[in-house]
């Protein structure tokens, strides 16, 4: 190896970092390691950038953004006057709206005080009342001259009049003081609006800096430059906002249409009835359509409640029917077997509580309501969920459908429940399977999609079909999965039982419901403990069954 | 000519919606890779890819990641339609096979590998070796007599009812060999099998599988990145760049006569010493220095390792010989060449 090849300044470090002089291949050049404090920082590309980021006066936000490059303080030095004195204007022109609205409201807050001080007028109530009161005790004083010109005793209007002309004085006083503090109001709000210019204009380069280093990684999407079109979109967002609000706040009584919309006053000026809203009429139609639908629909809506119907009977029949020792006992077993003995010695003692303070049929007239919808959401959820699973358009299809199930508040299905399928526990259970029944799906398309591809293919390359590969491989690699959905499911579904009661549902939930009427609070604690013991032995012999922790 | 078990004649893969036109105007134009993507937004996965497996052979295809050949090996079982081409398994045209005579083929003739085992974790190693023999309705108990009988061919007799997370990744990887095995296909396709293995426990599998294929004469595609396993493994080696395949020949072909830069490179690094025969670097009798009376001999099968030792203890050359009649010499210059790859 030749000396010639080796690069001339091989720099060995100052700052420690030890340069690594390895044979330089030919014709490659030689590779230089240099200590970061002698590192040149290239101003020229960096200004140039900054200048094409800013667009206008380029050469102060150089300067500026050098500044903040170089500072490692908290507090920023340097001062844009322009932000300070234009504040929400420049931040609009410049496309920070993060600092825009900040400031818009903050400014406008500072303005509100300063309104209230300047003609806000905070004691003219009580200085006109300062006013009647000096009138009435002048008329006093003038019916104690009549009387006693007519020659009869004054000293009763005296009195009147002095106490009156003494409250007067008291009304004047208080009102005065109140000026006098208009005054520090406004002094309150110059000084407010004048630490929000400084603060303005102290962090404007800070934060403009930060949207340039973000307009770097993606300048197409971050606002740059000066724009006289978003400083018009800024002035029309001022003036939308700045005027009324602070008209509202200072002055002691606005225009009434500000206070509330109008709606009555539209509607009769759109429909053109007298006393009719959009709101009656919207709802009147609805209601109409809603009794045209139940009429419509009435035998398939009784066909649902039939089937429902048949599945919880089915159920009462088995908990409520058989004898309780009996059942008591296979749920204890139940228990033991699934989850282990711990969980059967709780299951015990939740039995125990439930039997003894007489709940035991309401109890299973419960666990039969949310059992049944259990089992519909079940034997309906997984075949969906297995289906979106497979099928992205089904389930980007069926996702806001199975949103809006979950974040609708129960209260609001209620009412077209009651319509189509009446009172009563079905329509109940119903009401269950709308809430309860999301997340089975949820979580078995979510299993079935995170069946890894290469098992699948290794399944097809093995000669199987499509069913034996549902059947041998994404089944059984999903069922963790569908089974945390299955245990969601139930918990979703206890979580409804009282609410059901609304409608005319049975078991525990009523006798919660009864108590919240009568402010019982005894017999609705006690009811709600049952409800919770029952809630408990189900997720935990459910859980232990899904965990496989029993006794085997 | 033995027959051969696997023919792929003009195999085409163009990935994207609008494939069929992509494909008529790659015939019509004769369109490059980036001109059918800027084009139709296709990919082209394989282009015009013919080769043929004979019965028993080991069939190497090498390539880097995105070279296309995992994309071409699935073509072989179908899991994969070619956009155009023909592809035969003993002699039948896969392409216009109804679906359940598909399937049959793919459970009886066909066993494959996957780089990453892809064993089915809820079923225990034996059920999994089962599994193609399952999906024929075999009895339940024949289907145990097979899976232990070809556990017993990779050695994991003693771990047919663990499951398959138990096993370390080479175990694993035997299982997958298994199941693969369990059918007594003709084929097997292995997908990168030993790529995910560490090198040691790749070596020992590597010989361990090319003694086995060779006991059970099955026609194999193997699929694999690296060189060196190629050429440890195949008979011959198909070398695939961007979708082409660049180069078929065995590896000692490949190595001498590299069919241009990219094979070039490719084999630079490799080591020739047991792969370069005598045969392609002697040079003629009668350009032999001197007499060769007592020179050393060696047939011209014999490798570049056995002539340096021939060579290393004398200062004449060595004779090659066929069939016991000298044919050539390679003296100290031409040894060394040869070590570095032929270039004269």
């Amino acid at each position: 190896m030749t000396d010639t090849t080796v690069p001339e300044q091989v720099d060995s470090g100052r700052g420690g970092a030890a340069a690594v002089p390895g044979a330089p291949l030919a014709g490659e050049p030689g590779i230089t390691v240099t200590a970061a404090s002698d590192i040149e920082v290239n101003r020229d590309e960096l200004d140039a950038s900054i200048g094409q980021f800013v667009e206008e006066r380029a050469p102060y936000y150089q300067r500026s953004f050098h500044r903040i490059h170089e500072s490692t303080g908290l507090v920023p030095r340097t001062f844009n006057l322009w932000a300070a004195v234009a504040g929400p204007f420049w931040a609009a022109a410049r496309g920070v709206w993060g600092m825009f609205w900040t400031f818009l409201i903050l400014e406008i807050i500072a303005w509100v005080q300063i309104g209230r001080g300047l003609w806000g007028n905070p004691g003219a109530s009580l200085m006109e009342r300062a006013g009647t009161q000096r009138a009435r005790a002048d008329e006093f004083l003038q019916r104690a001259a009549d009387a006693t010109a007519a020659g009869e005793d004054p000293s009763r209007f005296e009195r009147l009049a002095e106490n009156i002309g003494r409250a007067a004085d008291k009304s004047l006083a208080e009102a005065e003081a109140l000026s006098a503090e208009a005054t520090s109001i406004m002094l309150y709000g110059l000084a407010l609006l004048a630490v929000f210019k400084i603060v303005q204009g102290l962090y404007a380069n800070r934060v403009y800096e930060k949207q340039y280093s973000k307009w770097r990684i993606d300048p197409a999407s971050v606002e740059s430059g000066f724009s006289r079109r978003r400083a018009g979109i800024g002035a029309a967002l001022v003036a939308a906002i700045a005027p009324l609000t602070i008209y509202k706040f200072t002055v002691s009584s606005p225009w009434a249409v500000l206070n509330e919309f109008p709606e009555k006053r539209l509607s009769e000026a759109v429909l053109g009835v007298e006393n009719e809203t959009f709101f009656t009429r919207l709802a009147t139609w609805l209601e109409a359509r809603i009794d045209a639908a139940a009429v419509a629909g009435a035998d398939v809506f009784d066909g649902v409640t039939a089937g429902v119907r048949s599945v919880l009977d089915a159920l009462t029949l088995a908990l409520n029917g058989t004898p309780w020792p009996v059942v008591m006992t296979v749920i204890i077993v139940t228990a033991w077997r699934a989850a282990g003995p711990r969980v059967a010695i709780f299951t015990t003692a939740a039995l125990a509580y439930i039997a003894l303070l007489g709940y035991w049929d309401v109890a299973m007239e419960t666990v039969a309501l949310v059992g049944a919808a259990v089992i519909i959401c079940v034997v309906i959820g997984i075949p969906l969920g297995i289906w979106f699973g497979k099928s992205r358009r089904a389930y980007n299809a069926a996702e806001p459908v199975l949103d809006l199930m979950q974040t609708l508040p129960a209260f609001v299905y209620l009412i077209p429940i009651i319509a189509f399928f009446g009172t009563g526990n079905p329509p109940g259970i119903l009401a269950t399977i709308i809430f309860g029944m999301p997340p089975v799906i949820r979580l078995t398309a979510l299993g079935m999609r995170g069946v890894p591809e290469n098992i699948k293919e290794a399944a097809t390359a093995f000669g199987a079909s499509k069913r034996q590969v549902l059947k041998d491989v994404e089944i059984p690699l999903a069922l963790p999965s569908i089974m945390a959905g299955v245990n969601q499911t139930i918990l979703m579904c206890l979580s409804m039982v009282v609410i059901i009661s609304l409608i005319g549902g049975g078991g525990l939930g009523k006798v919660i419901l009864e108590a919240l009427q009568y402010a019982a609070k005894g017999p609705g604690l006690l009811g709600g403990f049952a409800i919770l013991f029952c809630a408990m032995v189900i997720d935990r012999i459910v859980q232990g069954a899904f965990r496989g922790d029993g006794a085997r | 000519m033995t027959e051969a078990v696997v023919t792929l004649s003009n195999v085409w893969k163009i990935f994207g919606d609008r494939a069929d036109e992509a494909m008529a105007a790659v015939r019509a134009e004769g369109l490059t890779k980036p001109q059918v993507l800027e084009r139709f937004g296709c990919v082209v996965g394989v282009q015009d890819a013919s080769f043929e497996v004979p019965r028993g052979e080991i069939f190497c295809i090498m390539g880097l990641s995105g070279s296309g050949k995992s994309t071409l090996v699935r073509h072989v079982n179908r899991l994969i339609e070619p956009t155009a081409g023909r592809i035969e398994i003993l002699g039948r045209d896969i392409s216009a096979m109804k679906e359940r005579e598909l399937r049959q083929v793919r459970a009886q003739q066909i066993g494959m590998v996957f780089q990453h085992m892809a064993l089915m974790p809820h079923r225990s190693v034996r059920d999994n070796v089962a599994y193609p023999l399952e999906i024929r309705d075999v009895p339940k108990s024949k289907r145990w007599a097979v899976s232990d009988h070809v556990l017993g061919l990779v050695d994991l007799t003693g771990y047919e009812d663990r499951l398959p997370k138990e096993l370390s990744g080479g175990m694993q990887q035997r299982v997958g060999i298994a199941r693969a095995l369990a059918s007594d296909p003709e084929i097997l396709l292995m997908d990168e099998p030993f790529s995910a293995l560490d090198p040691l426990i790749r070596l020992q599998l590597q010989d361990q599988f090319k003694a086995l294929v060779a006991q059970l004469k099955k026609t194999t595609l193997f699929i694999t990145h690296d060189l060196d396993e190629a050429i440890r493994i195949g008979h011959r080696i198909a070398i695939m760049k961007d979708g082409v395949i660049v180069q078929i020949g065995t590896a000692e072909e490949i190595v001498m006569n590299p069919a241009d830069d990219y094979v070039r490179e490719f084999v630079q690094g490799i080591s020739k010493l047991k792969l370069v025969k005598a045969h392609s670097i002697m040079g003629p009798l009668d350009a032999a220095p001197g007499p060769l009376g007592d020179a050393p001999r060696a047939d011209e099968d014999a490798d570049l390792d056995h002539l340096i030792d021939l060579s290393a203890d004398t200062a004449s050359p060595v004779v090659i010989t066929r069939g016991g009649a000298d044919v050539g010499f390679v003296d100290k210059t031409r040894l060394l060449r040869g070590i570095q790859g032929g270039r004269q």
